[in-house]
């Protein structure tokens, strides 16, 4: 094997992934691409729940998606169960989320990045980064040999001096049955990386034929499924999950093993994400709740594996299962393998630029759980800027970022490297301040000219994104301008219960009104002409299909009927857009800033932001430093 | 590298006192000192929190004797190093002390510059600023005891009181987004409604007590109204106690306004004598009486003057009409020359149920009363100003807060989506930011996992 390449990935979770794939075809036949696994055969793995997307992760996957991401195309390809959440709330927090086949997905992406151009895979572990005059220059393997290279994205997920616990038991390991790494944490540390711990847990799994499922309430996908990515044409569900819910015997089972708990006997010592904390946390922290809800997830169409959501544990064995049996449906379960937290490290994302490359060593650059996120969706969007920024560097061709304006990714990456990581980091809708137009059914019309100029979409789905757009345009000016008399549009109006009207209105306006439709409305704009006239406008490109009507006439809808809301983020993103270009030189002594606070110098010198909009957004900073920044600006 | 230049400027009131203080601030403030102070010791050798005697000079002219009061950085009002000079009273000593400082170095400071120094270097929040600003302007010893409860953060504890409220709605309405998939009992929207509602009151509260606030920073205004000739400037020249207004006994002689500050019982009282109502041809005195109409709105007690020689009621009409004009104000009906009249009725009104009060503008009988009437008016329209002064900035971006969540109720009654509600009351949080100078950021999660079960 040869052993020089230009870009090295370390890890083959979510984010090593998307990592390789991304700067092999970035790369495009100019750099070589190795990804190094422990076990190859392990890539992929879905190691915690059988599900892609959720809330706002499925913003990430869609947005990836539309960069050029593999994410959505193998969560398509392996899903099981499609559901839109918030169906019942307005649509830019709508979020796709499935449940996925658990063999099915690590098969696909070994098939893929099998077939990848330019990507060699080699089992090994890594065991040293080599680094000259703080410049990476290749990577140490446990065997003793040496892979030369520019760039390295590291992607250890919870391997790096990773513990996992059950009970009192604690072994080492980053994934039940796989070794930890813990040569490459210290000597990063050596070279002035500030490190911190934290915790992640996972449920017990059971075997389906255990389970009395007609005790449970089945919890089924949506009726009609949408897939995540642009290059599935459909998908459908094949399973249905079910619901159930702890009880006070339950907890009283669980209370009798928290003196054997590694959480409450101080034996382990990260902290934990609160969004989604183990079964003995929420009993402990929510005593006067009596019952928590629990979902059964089957893990894949082959395998009999449940995976037991809202019950993730690291109380002992015997204490799972006698819980386990006091549910509802669980009263015989049999336990596939125990729940059991891990604890690993994780280097402080401060320490990072935009492109997640780390200030400290150059061309080494980190991605997913040990920047202190957790989640597939939060490691993959990182995994893909990491190796698109890799490639980037070094074909000397600029950098690629994105704005909390853009994207879901741009909130992820500000905030990890503005705000202080005290718990595994997790997006959410309510972390991106321009939500409403941050939308998972606008991804493509945000980000694919990003991911066309990188190229990693290809033409045809550019072209046919920006014609839909014209499409969009053409249909808001169309309801602009097209007019409906009282005596066509009344009886509309009364049949879904808003209040007629006695003067010609414009579609826009009427579209507004929160009972009626744009569709309907285009519709009765025909009488003589109206519809037929939006139809021929449509007509006037190519590829014209009925088929796509809905997509653009819902994206027109959506803007025409917030459009009040819409326009006030718009305002609100010029603003954003000043500060981010006062830009604040690197090079900057804050210690020579006299008038800043002792606290905001510490946090700038140790953050160093870019602009003073960044400068803004780091906990601790006031307005009143931000003011002495500006003044010493000047 | 930012150099603070340094500034000097009379820190005490421009008057006549017996000691007057000159204060010095900024980098070289020691060296400059030095420039102009002798004495044993010289200010650069000298610790914080120092005083030394000494002799101030510019050049070989002595200018005063004097004693410097050293602060050094950071432990100083603007938390640069401060020298502040007590020399004696008046302008003539302290203005060549200032002249030679400037020669030495320093520059003239502009209005406010030491406080704004002070805000720039974290010695105080942007309300402590606005509360020094109120402290030097506080016309009554009341308001400037409020101006030191506000020193010392009792309006900052208000507004953070009214932060935790909006933060906590705020985590609700993402609780049922973010968090739509967990099992949790998601708020209706009548409590929504109502928790907003709680805070927008408690927003409108905050933001009402700027009324009682300027009367404490500008003085209780009372305005003087009634038919031309009753009396109003007698009144006005009793009631200040020398001749102010113009008196004649040819109606419609006060064509301008006249404006007296008077204190009474510790409290600023702005008095306003307006010119008389009556049908009238003559412009300038139309013109005089709008004056008065935009005069009188501003008062908080309106006294309508009556003279009672001709019929007790002769001025109902008129107290009728100013009171559907200014249903704001208070008012009283002052019955003038009772030493002409021998009607001596004294109480409230039957039908307007005003307070009525006799006197006689001329030989001062009842003035006494009058007077202690418009003191305890003024005490109590101050009673709700307990922790905030409000200066007109902060009561604007309060009721900009409190306008944004009306918008967040009629979002709530409308039935919307709770992303948009947020974004209303999301827009309320930064108001109040901007008056308490902190940033907003992320803590509305912190609301939510404090305060429910997140996670399956």
């Amino acid at each position: 094997m040869n052993n020089i390449f230009d870009i090295i990935v370390i890890g083959g979770g979510h984010a090593g992934i998307e990592a390789s794939v991304a700067a092999a075809r970035v790369g495009a036949g100019v750099l070589k691409v190795a990804l190094v696994s422990m076990d190859l055969s392990s890539i992929g793995r879905l190691s915690c729940n059988p599900a892609i997307g959720g809330t706002a992760k499925g913003h990430l996957v869609k947005e990836l998606d539309a960069l050029g991401g593999v994410m959505g195309m193998i969560a398509d390809k392996s899903g099981l169960q499609f559901k839109m959440l918030n169906r019942s709330k307005g649509p830019a927090v709508w979020s796709p989320r499935s449940q996925n086949d658990k063999d099915l997905y690590p098969r696909y992406a070994q098939e893929l990045l099998q077939t990848t151009e330019h990507l060699t895979l080699v089992d090994g572990a890594a065991v040293e980064i080599l680094v000259n005059h703080d410049t990476v220059r290749g990577v140490k393997l446990d065997d003793g040999s040496e892979l030369k290279c520019r760039a390295v994205v590291l992607c250890g997920g919870t391997f790096l001096n990773g513990k996992m616990f059950t009970g009192l038991n604690c072994t080492a390991g980053g994934r039940v049955g796989e070794q930890a790494a813990t040569d490459i944490s210290d000597m990063l540390a050596s070279y002035g990386l500030e490190k911190g711990r934290l915790k992640t847990g996972t449920p017990p799994r059971i075997a389906a034929e255990s389970v009395d499922w007609s005790k449970t309430e089945p919890h089924a996908g949506d009726e009609h499924p949408q897939p995540f990515s642009h290059r599935t044409t459909s998908v459908e569900n094949k399973i249905v999950c079910s619901g159930t819910h702890t009880n006070e015997r339950t907890h009283a089972v669980l209370r009798e093993g928290f003196d054997r708990s590694p959480m409450f006997t101080g034996r382990i010592q990260g902290s934990g994400p609160r969004y989604c904390p183990s079964i003995e946390d929420k009993i402990d922290r929510f005593a006067q709740r009596d019952s928590h809800h629990i979902v059964l997830e089957p893990e894949g169409l082959n395998t009999n594996s449940i995976y037991v959501n809202g019950f993730s544990t690291s109380l002992p064995d015997d204490i799972q299962l006698r819980g386990l049996h006091t549910i509802s449906g669980l009263e015989n379960a049999q336990l596939l393998r125990a729940g059991y937290a891990v604890e690993y490290d994780f280097f402080f994302p401060f320490q990072l630029r935009f492109t997640l490359e780390t200030k400290a060593i150059a061309g080494l650059f980190f991605a997913g759980q040990i920047n202190g996120t957790s989640g597939y969706e939060e490691a993959a969007t990182q995994g893909f800027v990491a190796g698109v920024n890799a490639a980037l560097k070094i074909k000397g061709e600029g950098e690629f970022t994105l704005k909390r304006s853009e994207a879901y990714i741009g909130v992820m990456i500000d905030d990890l490297v503005n705000k202080s990581t005290e718990e595994p980091y997790r997006i959410f809708t309510s972390s991106a301040e321009y939500r409403l137009l941050l939308r998972q059914d606008n991804a493509d019309r945000r980000l694919m000219r990003h991911g066309f100029q990188l190229g990693l979409i290809d033409k045809a789905a550019c072209e046919q994104m920006l014609e839909r757009e014209e499409r969009i345009q053409y249909t808001l000016d169309y309801a602009k301008t097209t007019k409906l008399r009282p005596a066509e549009v009344n009886g509309y109006l009364e049949s879904v219960g808003e209040p007629t009207t006695s003067e010609v209105a414009t579609i826009d306006l009427l579209a507004r009104r929160g009972g009626t439709t744009l569709e309907a409305l285009l519709e009765i704009g025909s009488g003589e002409s109206g519809m037929k006239n939006w139809e021929l406008g449509m007509t006037n490109w190519k590829e014209y299909s009925s088929s796509s009507f809905a997509k653009i006439v819902e994206q027109a809808e959506i803007e025409i009927k917030y459009s009040g809301y819409i326009d006030r983020q718009m305002k609100e993103i010029s603003v954003f857009a000043a500060n981010e270009e006062k830009k604040i030189p690197e090079t900057l002594d804050y210690a020579t800033v006299k008038s800043l606070s002792t606290e905001a110098r510490q946090k700038l010198a140790r953050i160093r932001p870019a602009s003073l909009g960044q400068a803004s957004r780091i906990a601790g900073i006031s307005a009143a430093d931000i003011s002495v920044l500006t003044v010493y600006l000047r | 590298m930012l150099i603070i230049d340094t500034i000097c400027a009379l820190a005490t009131p421009i008057g006549t006192a017996g000691l007057a203080v000159v204060r010095l601030s900024g980098d070289d403030c020691l060296e400059i000192a030095d420039k102009c102070f002798r004495a044993k010791t010289c200010i650069a050798e000298a610790k914080s929190h120092t005083i030394l005697y000494g002799k101030m000079w510019n050049g070989d002219i002595m200018l005063d004797t004097v004693v410097a009061s050293v602060f050094r950085a950071p432990n100083s009002y603007t938390g640069e190093d401060v020298v502040e000079f007590g020399c004696h009273g008046g302008m003539i000593v302290s203005g060549e002390i200032v002249q030679a400082l400037i020669e030495a170095g320093a520059r003239p400071a502009a209005p406010g510059e030491f406080t704004k120094r002070a805000f720039l270097n974290q010695k105080m929040d942007l309300t402590q600023v606005e509360a020094v600003g109120d402290l030097i302007h506080a016309v009554s010893t009341h308001g400037s005891h409020t101006a030191a409860r506000q020193l010392m953060g009792g309006f900052t504890k208000k507004l953070s009181e009214l932060r935790e409220q909006l933060l906590m709605i705020c985590g609700l309405l993402e609780l049922e987004l973010d968090f739509s998939q967990e099992d949790i009992e998601l708020i209706n929207r009548t409590e929504l409604c109502e928790k907003i509602e709680a805070a927008q009151k408690f927003c409108r509260d905050l933001a009402e007590s700027h009324r009682s606030s300027e009367i404490l920073r500008a003085g209780y205004a009372v305005g003087i109204a009634g038919y031309p000739n009753a009396g109003k400037s007698s009144l006005l020249n009793a009631l200040v106690g020398r001749k102010r207004a113009i008196v004649s006994n040819v109606p419609g002689t006060t064509r301008d306004y006249i404006e007296e500050a008077l204190h009474l019982g510790g409290m600023a009282v702005k008095l306003m004598d307006t010119a008389g109502f009556r049908e009238s041809r003559d412009v300038i005195e139309i013109e005089g009486i709008q004056l008065a109409e935009s005069l009188l709105e501003q008062c908080n007690l309106i006294l309508v003057l009556n003279d009672i020689t001709l019929g007790e009621t002769h001025s109902q009409t008129l107290l009728r009409e100013l009171q559907e004009k200014f249903p704001s104000s208070e008012f009283a009906l002052v019955q003038n020359k009772i030493d002409q009249s021998l009607n001596k009725k004294q109480g409230v009104n039957d039908k307007q149920l005003v307070p009525i009060l006799l006197l006689s503008a001329q030989t001062g009988q009842g003035v006494q009363t009058l007077k202690d009437f418009i003191t305890q008016k003024a005490l109590e329209n101050t009673k709700g100003v307990s922790d905030a002064l409000l200066n007109a900035r902060q009561a604007a971006l309060l009721n900009q807060a409190a306008a944004c969540m009306q918008a967040s109720i009629v979002a709530v009654n409308a039935n919307i989506s709770n992303e948009f509600i947020a974004i209303d009351l999301r827009e309320a949080l930064k108001r109040i930011g901007e008056i308490t100078g902190s940033i907003w950021n992320e803590d509305i999660l912190n609301s939510v996992f404090s305060k429910f079960c997140i996670g399956k």
